[in-house]
C-alpha cells in the first residue's frame, strides 16, 4: 500500500516535470524540471528496491550530467534566456510518430522479456544477493565483453575530449592576420 | 499494528533528534568558531552577551531575523528563494545515513541510531553532497549581480572537480570493508580490529583536502574571497537568508563530512585502536554511553582541525585549486586504489 502511494507520487511527479521540460518558456526552469524528472526517476528506482541503480541515477544523471547544463545556462543573461519562439516546431511534430514507434518497441520488448522468463529466476537471483553484488557479478561474468567494450569507447571519448580541448600551438587568428 | 506504531514513533524521534542536533549545534558552532578564531589571534572574542558570549548565537539569530528582507532589482524571486531550499535540504538529508553509535535496546525495542541503513548509503552521501552545486549556481544566477555570479561559478568549478576526487578517495575504505552501507563499514572495522586510516593514510589526506574544498573552508574559500568578490554568491542575500548559506556550508556540511570521515577512516564509534590487536577504551566507566561519546569526540576533533586551518592559512588562487584537484589529488587516489588492491587480502584474511 505504502509502496503504491510512493510509486504513484514519484510517477506523477516524473510526468509533470517531464511536461515542464517541454512546455516551460524560461530555459532555467526547463533545466530545473529536467533535474526534477531525473531525481523523481531515482525515487521510482528506490521504491522498486533497486537502491544501487537509484543512487547511481542520482550521482551520475542528476548531478554529474545535469550540472553542466546548469553551468552553461547560468552564464546566459536572464533576458536572453526566454525561449520565445522555437525554431524546431516542424521537426518536433515530425518526430512524434517516430517516438511513438520507439515506445511501442519498448513495450513489445518488455512483454517478450517477461514471456521468456515467466518463473522469475532473475528476481530470485536478485533476492539471493545484495543489489550491488548482483550488478557487479553480472557485469563481470555474463556481460564482461560488452562492459570492456563500453569502457574502451569511453576511453576513446576521453582522448577525443582532451584532443579537442587542448591549447593550439597556432590559432586560426594567427594564420589569418 | 502496534509494531508499526512503535516503528513510526522511533523514526519520528530519530528525525527530531537529527534536526535538533543539526540546527542547534549548527547555530552554536558559530560561537565555537568565533571563540577559537579569537584565541588563535590572541583576543577574547565575544564576551558581552551572556557568560563568555554564550548567548551570542541567539542575539545574532534575532538580529538576522528582524532585518529587512531586501531583494535585488531584476533578479528572479522564485529561483532566489529556491536556491535556499536547495542548499539546506540535501545538506541536512545527508545525516540520514550517518550512524551515531551501535544498536541498543530501549523498552525492548531494538534501535539503530541511524535514520536509514541503506545498502548504498555512501553513494547517497556523495550524490546529496554534490546537489549543493545547484543551490550555488542558482543563487549566483538569480541574484543578477556580477560578484554573485563569479563567486558561484568558482565554487561550482571547485565542487565539480573535488566531487570526482572525493568519490575515488573513499573507494579505498569501501574495498577494505566490502560494503557501501555506512553502518556496516564501521562494523567491519570493529571486526577487523583496524581503523582504516592505518592502511589508507593517502586517502584520508585527499579526503580532508576535498572536504575543505567542498565546504569552502580556507585554504579553498575562493568563492567568498571578501577582498575581491565582497562575499561571493551570497552578496545579494539579506537578513536570515544571508545567514543560512554560511550555516549550511561552514557548519552543517563540515559536520556531515567530518562524520563520514570518522565513519570511513576513524572507526566510527569504536574506541582507540591498536592495529590488528584490539581496542583500548579509557572511557569504559561511561558504560553503554561510551561509543556515542567516542563518536562525538572524533567529529569534534576533526571540526576543530578544520577551524585551526581556517584561521591560520592564506588562500589559494582558483586555478591552483582546480589544478591540484585534477593533477595531484586524482592521480594520488588512483595510486591509493592500487595499494589497496595489494593490501586488501591482509585485512580480509
Amino acid at each position: 500500500m505504502m509502496q503504491w502511494i510512493a510509486f504513484l507520487f514519484f510517477a506523477s511527479m516524473t510526468l509533470l516535470s517531464a511536461l515542464g521540460v517541454v512546455l516551460l518558456s524560461n530555459i532555467i526552469y526547463v533545466i530545473l524540471s529536467l533535474l526534477s524528472t531525473l531525481v523523481m526517476v531515482a525515487g521510482i528506482f528506490f521504491v522498486a528496491g533497486a537502491e544501487l541503480v537509484g543512487a547511481l541515477q542520482l550521482l551520475i544523471y542528476a548531478v554529474a550530467i545535469a550540472v553542466f547544463y546548469v553551468l552553461v545556462l547560468t552564464a546566459v543573461p536572464w533576458e536572453k534566456a526566454l525561449k520565445k519562439d522555437s525554431h524546431y516546431r516542424v521537426e518536433g511534430v515530425l518526430t512524434f510518430p517516430i517516438l511513438l514507434a520507439f515506445y511501442l518497441e519498448i513495450i513489445l520488448v518488455f512483454l517478450l522479456g517477461v514471456s521468456v522468463s515467466p518463473k522469475g529466476q532473475i528476481r530470485e537471483f536478485i533476492q539471493n544477493l545484495g543489489s550491488t553484488q548482483v550488478v557487479g557479478s553480472i557485469l563481470f561474468s555474463k556481460y564482461f565483453f560488452a562492459f570492456e567494450l563500453v569502457s574502451l569507447v569511453l576511453l576513446v571519448g576521453m582522448i577525443g575530449a582532451v584532443l579537442i580541448g587542448r591549447k593550439e600551438d597556432k590559432t586560426y587568428e594567427d594564420s589569418t592576420s | 499494528m502496534e509494531n508499526l506504531f512503535v516503528q513510526l514513533l522511533v523514526i519520528g524521534i530519530k528525525i527530531l533528534v537529527i534536526l535538533g542536533v543539526v540546527f542547534g549545534l549548527g547555530a552554536y558552532l558559530t560561537w565555537v568558531e568565533r571563540k577559537v578564531a579569537a584565541h588563535i589571534q590572541r583576543r577574547p572574542g565575544p564576551m558581552v552577551v551572556g557568560w563568555h558570549g554564550l548567548l551570542q548565537p541567539l542575539a545574532d539569530g534575532l538580529k538576522l531575523i528582524t532585518k529587512e528582507d531586501i531583494f535585488p532589482r531584476a533578479g528572479n524571486r522564485f529561483l532566489y528563494n529556491l536556491a535556499l531550499v536547495l542548499a539546506l535540504v540535501p545538506a541536512v538529508l545527508t545525516f540520514a545515513v550517518v550512524p551515531f553509535g551501535p544498536e541498543f535496546e530501549v523498552f525492548g525495542v531494538k534501535v539503530k541510531p541511524i535514520l536509514t541503513d541503506l545498502n548504498v548509503g555512501l553513494l547517497l552521501v556523495f550524490a546529496l553532497g554534490s546537489m549543493a552545486v545547484y543551490a550555488i549556481a542558482l543563487a549566483g544566477w538569480a541574484s543578477n549581480s556580477k560578484y554573485a555570479l563569479i563567486g558561484s561559478m568558482r565554487k561550482a568549478g571547485i565542487i565539480v572537480s573535488y566531487e570526482a576526487v572525493i568519490t575515488f578517495a573513499v573507494m579505498g575504505p569501501v574495498i577494505l570493508a566490502g560494503t557501501l552501507s555506512t553502518y556496516e563499514i564501521v562494523q567491519q572495522q570493529i571486526n577487523h580490529k583496524l581503523w582504516y586510516i592505518w592502511l589508507q593514510p593517502i586517502a584520508f589526506v585527499v579526503y580532508m583536502f576535498a572536504m575543505l574544498a567542498e565546504t569552502g573552508r580556507v585554504p579553498f574559500d575562493i568563492q567568498e574571497a571578501e577582498a575581491e568578490l565582497v562575499t561571493g554568491f551570497t552578496v545579494e542575500y539579506g537578513g536570515i537568508k544571508f545567514g543560512i548559506f554560511p550555516l549550511v556550508e561552514w557548519y552543517v556540511e563540515v559536520l556531515s563530512l567530518s562524520a563520514i570521515a570518522v565513519v570511513l577512516f576513524l572507526g566510527g564509534w569504536s574506541p582507540i585502536n591498536i592495529p590488528f590487536l584490539g581496542f583500548v577504551d579509557p572511557l569504559f566507566f561511561l558504560g553503554p554511553l561510551s561509543p556515542f561519546v567516542w563518536f562525538v569526540l572524533k567529529v569534534a576533533l576533526l571540526f576543530l582541525f578544520v577551524l585551526w586551518l581556517h584561521w591560520t592559512l592564506p588562500r589559494y588562487r582558483i586555478d591552483q585549486i582546480t589544478e591540484t584537484a585534477w593533477k595531484v589529488m586524482l592521480p594520488l587516489t588512483f595510486v591509493n586504489l592500487m595499494l589497496t588492491a595489494i593490501l586488501a587480502p591482509i585485512v580480509w584474511r
